[in-house]
């Protein structure tokens, strides 16, 4: 595909069907049954959703369409449908409480709401709450809104206009509404090259609502002409990758843990075979690539698939970005520690020791928020990442730390706890930890790991954590140690994308 | 039922099965994180032959009420 042609989603969903037609672009399971369309099929789908909305709607006032709910080609439609016709999507977390989507709905201004039929029991709420909401279309009822529709020419839609508003999941304060433009979506897409073939196929486990997924799974397949297969629950991930034998797939740290504690317990039970081979069963059979990204994955995690014969790489990026910012050749198999080298077209520096980015693919702001945008943007275009990092030679970067968490004590010392609570990756014992300040004092509370402490005493499992909080003191200067330690009986509380929210006050028992 | 769940946490967590109970906590006592048991969830399926609603699922904390929800699950499908 030449990536100079495209300058919107549509033009990117026209060329796919044009280059790769008959072939199939999604297979997904529809009552415990394969389905699959083509990149054509999808293209004549997405026109007719467009003309279902411009028969209805014209073409005078842009429309907001919500899509929710987890992946599926009802999802697609709805999105590409929207997007493809110069209108605006706003995809939501499926897991956000009905109060928080109708709040999302209302400060998004959303004319149709479009979502999963497991979501229908919300409608009711939706529709007293979100009085300028239009229309109510579920999946369910797509086949047969496409059936009665003709597909519609796509306008030639400029590559400024707004695609997308994506609400961040943020680990502080409220969600905020990123403006993506048409422009900002392909540039991502096509920043980088030869990622993928026609012959690959992506299994798809994450969030379609995630920007990552979204960019990395859906765009990515359209761009290479490779077939998406969506994962239809996270439950079943072992066996979706039987059934698909994805040769790419884009995952966070949390499952690239848990799989490689079912190749271990897998390995233990069949000592005679070696663990590659049954790494490569575990992920289907033809798994090449496994990219990471969401949170910081451990090098020695990294080093470990590395060793089992995959390419894993790991990449680093924000919505406000489209997201990718700097991603790992699959080839690179140094694990030291950094997220990958910067994207081409991507320009990154450090203010203050904050990553600072300027690239086509940065957001256009946020949506009715000036305040937050101008807060997020220079004024020649920068984006505070809010990242503390650095890049080194070889263009990687590396991240320390979010500087809105980073401790100044009153010495005037900058401390991330981010890199102190890295540090802690290697401890068995150590479950989660959360370092803050608290009277000036830098403070980790910890939630340890169950099985490092099941067979220890209270008073040893103390003792073990102090010994810990000793071991990496001694890894710092002593105006960024640790001198007081909480130890906590319950889990953190966390966001939907499984990072300890920070804003929860302290709740762990003072053990130093 | 209660061994062969016992059998599955040990594909997660280096845990003697002697050890776990029936008010083993998953995550506090067990160690799991939330995807181990996610992926759990899709072992028990293909071991009882059930569909498990993930919606249904977030009262079970302790693999004695995963047990009593199972049983459950099978009696009604």
């Amino acid at each position: 595909m030449n990536k100079n042609e495209i300058k919107s989603v549509a033009g990117l969903v026209q060329k796919s069907a044009e280059e790769f037609g008959g072939k199939a672009f999604l297979k997904e399971l529809v009552k415990g049954e394969v389905t699959e369309k083509s990149f054509a099929e999808f293209y004549t789908d997405v026109r007719k959703f467009y003309g279902y909305i411009k028969n209805k709607y014209g073409c005078e006032k842009q429309i907001h369409t919500a899509v929710i709910g987890p992946s599926s080609y009802g999802w697609l439609v709805s999105w590409f449908g929207t997007v493809c016709g110069g209108n605006t999507a706003v995809p939501l977390d499926a897991q956000l409480s009905c109060e928080d989507i109708c709040e999302l709905l209302v400060r998004s201004d959303t004319d149709i709401f479009c979502c999963d039929p497991r979501y229908e029991k919300m409608i009711p709420a939706v529709k007293a709450n979100c009085p300028n909401i239009k229309e109510y279309i579920s999946f369910a009822e797509l086949s047969g809104l496409l059936e009665k529709t003709a597909p519609a020419d796509l306008p030639d839609v400029p590559a400024d206009r707004l695609a997308a508003i994506v609400y961040t999941s943020g680990t502080t304060g409220k969600s905020k509404g990123v403006m993506l433009l048409n422009s900002n979506y392909i540039d991502n897409a096509m920043c980088q090259d030869n990622e993928s073939t026609p012959d690959d196929t992506v299994l798809s486990v994450l969030p379609i609502h995630h920007i990552y997924c979204f960019t990395c799974d859906v765009l990515l397949s359209l761009r290479y002409g490779s077939t998406l297969c969506f994962n239809d629950s996270m439950m079943h991930i072992p066996q979706n990758l039987k059934r698909f034998a994805p040769t790419i797939m884009l995952i966070v740290p949390m499952i690239a843990e848990t799989m490689y504690k079912q190749i271990k317990a897998a390995a233990a039970a069949r000592p005679e075979i070696p663990i590659a081979m049954i790494a490569q069963s575990v992920f289907g059979g033809r798994l090449k690539t496994i990219y990471s990204g969401g949170a910081y994955l451990r090098p020695e995690l990294q080093k470990a698939y590395i060793d089992m014969g995959f390419n894993m790489a790991q990449g680093y990026g924000m919505t406000e970005c489209s997201p990718r910012i700097s991603t790992a050749a699959p080839a690179d198999k140094e694990c030291a520690g950094d997220v990958g080298v910067i994207v081409n077209g991507c320009t990154v520096k450090t203010v203050d020791g904050e990553i600072l980015v300027k690239s086509p693919s940065v957001m256009a702001g946020y949506y009715k928020d000036e305040a937050e945008t101008v807060e997020a943007l220079t004024p020649d275009g920068w984006l505070k990442t809010g990242d503390l990092g650095y890049v080194d030679e070889k263009n990687r970067i590396f991240i320390t730390g979010r500087k809105k968490n980073l401790i100044i004590l009153s010495n005037g010392e900058n401390v991330s706890p981010e890199e102190l609570e890295n540090k802690f990756a290697g401890y068995d014992i150590v479950g989660d930890v959360l370092v803050y300040s608290e009277d000036n004092v830098i403070t980790a509370e910890f939630f340890p790991a169950a099985e490092a402490v099941k067979n220890l005493s209270a008073a040893e499992t103390e003792a073990k954590l102090l010994e810990t909080v000793d071991s990496v003191n001694k890894t710092v200067s002593s105006a960024k140690a640790i001198r007081r330690v909480l130890l906590r009986d319950a889990e953190f509380e966390k966001t939907t994308s499984k990072k300890i929210k920070r804003s929860q006050s302290a709740q762990g028992r003072r053990i130093r | 039922m209660l061994e062969k769940i016992k059998e599955l946490i040990c594909n997660y967590v280096e845990e003697d099965p002697a050890d776990i109970t029936e008010n083993s906590r998953f995550i506090e006592d067990l160690g799991f994180n939330s995807y181990d048991f996610i992926s759990m969830l899709g072992d028990l399926e293909e071991e009882f032959g059930v569909t498990i609603d993930e919606t249904e699922i977030t009262d079970v904390h302790t693999v004695g009420e995963a047990v009593k929800y199972l049983s459950g699950l099978k009696e009604r499908q």
